[in-house]
């Protein structure tokens, strides 16, 4: 009799740990597919950005001549779109403008004429890659590559019809970055990318052929502020 | 040495006499030893100068600034201003249907304008201006409508010769001056030549007999007291260094109009209501004498213009200050190593060389002190072109010719067809070309506007675009020539070639320089 006392506890017993069970083998099986709302894991997000930084063209002698740096700062901004859990697609417009003065060059040196000259690119950039880890992280790191369509414009003093030069190039880009999560619909993403736009400088009266160099492209230096999950 | 000139004028029947003098007193001089003849200055000042040059009744155009704004090229090679163009509605088109023709095009009328008979159109859709104009001009009720095409200021000299003055239109002088106004008195450019008329004075000299080498035999002078005045629209105030290598002394008193000719070209003083115009009018002028001429043969200078003078000429240029150094003269024969060697220090020490191409056409003879132009970064030898940009009849062809530069060409034009500046009114200076009754003494204090041809013509405009650029920035004798090159109107056979070197100097391109991408 006390054993089939015992018995019924360990009924009981089995009966709670049946009940019990349910949860803990939810823990291991793989998630049932959950609402956008409440994972922000959807197979399709649409975000934001807006973006500041740095670019030092590989046309270096060349910026440093009419320019006086061969860098300098841009913004734009743009908008990704991140497919699944990895893969990203983003585009994206800055501009960098800079004020200099028309030279003439002779054995790569640079004599200023005092004549002023603007200075402004716009690149239009389509880029795609991976973003490496878990989605939830709070630190994604991403490599990429890309299409830019750089838009130079060049004005200055004194110019007549057709001496000012706009034209527009295309070039390839490399980037990788991380982004940080500060928040459920706001991250920051520091990023570096590298860009080659050849044949951009193809007139043979500019400064850029008295140095020799034709490539639009160089080193970009970015953070942006991402907006959205 | 001589000078690179051809004359028309009052005394252009005496050409032929005086070439046969210059050619005898030449062949004379060069046989000469130094000798010591008499100079003595009387007075400080004289009587002002005499300008007996043309004058002209155009009344004086006041000077324009240049502006800038962001245009757009238009299809007719004029640019205009974005996004708004101007329109004149026919009288009688109401208020109501003007409004509704702008509403057409996405325009709005501005506020009415003064002195204006027409509206002044906002495009607030971006659509371009001309195309819209094209539209509704097209339109019944419009009377005209038009983009707001860019008007170009430029500067014009107010100087009434300056009309005669066909050479600087042609180098587009104007849209020049409006990047830069004539340079800076930082600048001197030294006139290597036959001396300058820069300030007044009497000189005492003493007149040999001499006989002409067509055998005319001239009495002694004597002592003569000579009146000197600086030439007036070269200005008294703008010579630095003044320095005579045939006198040895610092009153290098041009003798002939040659010198004071080519530096009226490099920087004669401009918009000043006077005379006509020079490249580089605000800078100042070295006058360094270093070629003889007949007055200095007669009243028995001390030194002759050889190769070791001209190269003391240029070195003391360059010690001096020079920046630029305008030689519009030269020689054939044997080469000139003692020049090229002051050229190359000249070049060395910061300051651009123009050499004259010369004047011997068909002759064959290698012109001395230019032709190794091509070997000296920041030396030009230049050749002279017409009216019609083609290369004058007498400049000398060769691989040694790098520019060319307006030198005028009688045959192709007559006299108007020369060169025109003030020098000295060659009636009160060349007494001795004609028969002896007229043989007197000389008088310098005189001066007239006279047409001249020659590469001693051309070779100042090149010096004067040196010494704009020097201004702007451009430090390097070899920086000047390379954008010189570089922006050289091309004339004749594509590319470089012996008739035109790489073509005609571009003054406003090369003022302008290089931009990034152009």
């Amino acid at each position: 009799m006390r054993a089939g006392r015992f018995a019924g506890l360990i009924h009981v017993a089995a009966l709670a740990a049946l009940a019990a069970a349910p949860s803990d083998a939810q823990a291991q099986a793989p998630p049932p597919p959950a609402p956008a709302t409440s994972t922000g894991e959807s197979a399709v997000r649409v975000r934001g950005f807006f973006e500041v930084g740095g670019r030092t063209f590989t046309a270096s002698k060349s910026f440093e001549a009419v320019l006086g740096s061969s860098s300098g700062a841009f913004f734009g901004a743009g908008g990704e779109v991140l497919i699944g859990r990895n893969l990203f697609v983003s585009f994206g417009v800055s501009r960098f403008q800079s004020d200099g003065e028309r030279v003439v060059v002779f054995d790569d040196e640079a004599f200023p004429l005092g004549i002023a000259t603007t200075v402004k690119v716009v690149p239009i950039e389509i880029s795609a890659g991976w973003r490496f880890g878990d989605p939830q992280r709070s630190v994604i790191p991403y490599l990429g590559g890309g299409l830019a369509w750089h838009k130079y414009t060049e004005t200055s003093e004194f110019a007549d019809s057709g001496d000012d030069v706009e034209f527009t190039k295309a070039g390839f880009q490399l980037l990788g970055g991380a982004e940080w999560r500060l928040g459920r619909w706001f991250g920051i993403a520091g990023e570096a990318g590298w860009m080659s736009v050849p044949d951009a400088f193809t007139e043979p009266t500019g400064a850029a052929a008295a140095f020799g160099e034709d490539d639009l492209g160089g080193a970009v230096f970015r953070v942006k502020v991402v907006i959205g999950r | 040495m001589r000078f690179f000139v051809r004359v028309s004028g009052p005394v252009a029947p005496l050409v032929l006499v005086l070439a046969a003098a210059v050619g005898g007193l030449s062949t004379l001089a060069a046989q000469q030893p130094e000798r010591a003849g008499l100079k003595q200055i009387i007075s400080d000042v004289t009587a002002p100068a005499i300008d007996r040059g043309l004058r002209s009744a155009d009344a004086p155009r006041p000077a324009q600034m240049a502006a800038t704004r962001r245009w757009v090229d238009g299809s007719g090679g004029s640019a205009y201003l974005p996004n708004s163009f101007i329109v004149r509605f026919r009288p009688g088109t109401s208020a109501a249907l003007q409004q509704a023709m702008l509403a057409q095009v996405d325009g709005t009328a501005g506020p009415a304008l003064s002195y204006a008979d027409f509206q002044v159109v906002t495009l607030v859709g971006g659509e371009n201006p001309e195309a819209v104009a094209q539209r509704l001009g097209a339109q019944p009720d419009v009377e005209y409508a038009q983009a707001r095409y860019r008007v170009r200021p430029m500067f014009t000299p107010s100087d009434p010769l300056y009309t005669l003055q066909w050479n600087y239109p042609q180098l587009e002088m104007e849209r020049a001056w409006d990047i830069n106004r004539g340079g800076s008195s930082g600048v001197i450019v030294a006139i290597i030549d036959t001396g300058v008329a820069f300030r007044s004075a009497v000189v005492r000299y003493n007149g040999i007999a001499w006989q002409r080498e067509d055998g005319v035999k001239f009495p002694a002078l004597g002592p003569v007291d000579v009146p000197f005045a600086a030439a007036p629209d070269l200005g008294a105030d703008r010579f630095v260094a003044p320095r005579d290598f045939i006198w040895d002394d610092q009153l290098p008193f041009d003798f002939a109009g040659h010198g004071t000719h080519v530096a009226g070209t490099v920087g004669q003083l401009t918009n000043n209501s006077l005379g006509g115009a020079g490249m580089a009018f605000n800078v100042r002028l070295m006058p360094v004498k270093v070629i003889d001429t007949e007055w200095d043969f007669i009243f028995n200078s001390p030194f002759i213009g050889t190769d070791d003078t001209v190269a003391r000429g240029i070195r003391y240029a360059v010690d001096n200050g020079a920046k630029v150094i305008n030689m519009s003269i030269g020689r054939g024969g044997a080469p000139a190593p003692a020049v090229q060697s002051a050229i190359t220090y000249a070049v060395s020490h910061g300051a651009f060389v123009a050499v004259a191409g010369g004047n011997e056409f068909g002759s064959g003879s290698a012109e001395r002190l230019a032709e190794f132009a091509p070997q000296i970064d920041g030396m030009v030898a230049v050749g002279a072109t017409g009216r019609d940009r083609l290369r004058a009849g007498y400049s000398t062809p060769g691989s040694f010719i790098e520019l060319v530069a307006p030198g005028g060409d009688f045959d192709r034009g007559g006299s108007p067809a020369g060169i025109l500046q003030q020098t000295l009114d060659l009636d009160l200076v060349e007494t001795f070309a004609g028969p002896v009754s007229r043989y007197r003494a000389p008088r310098f204090d005189a001066f007239a506007y006279y047409y001249f041809e020659g590469t001693s013509m051309s070779t100042p405009h090149v010096s004067g675009l040196a010494a704009l650029l020097m201004d702007q920035g451009v430090t390097s004798p070899g920086a000047v020539e390379a954008i010189m090159k570089q922006t050289a109107t091309d004339l004749g056979p594509k590319g470089r070639d012996d008739e035109y070197g790489y073509g005609l100097i571009n003054p406003r391109a090369a003022l302008r320089g290089m931009g990034l991408a152009k």
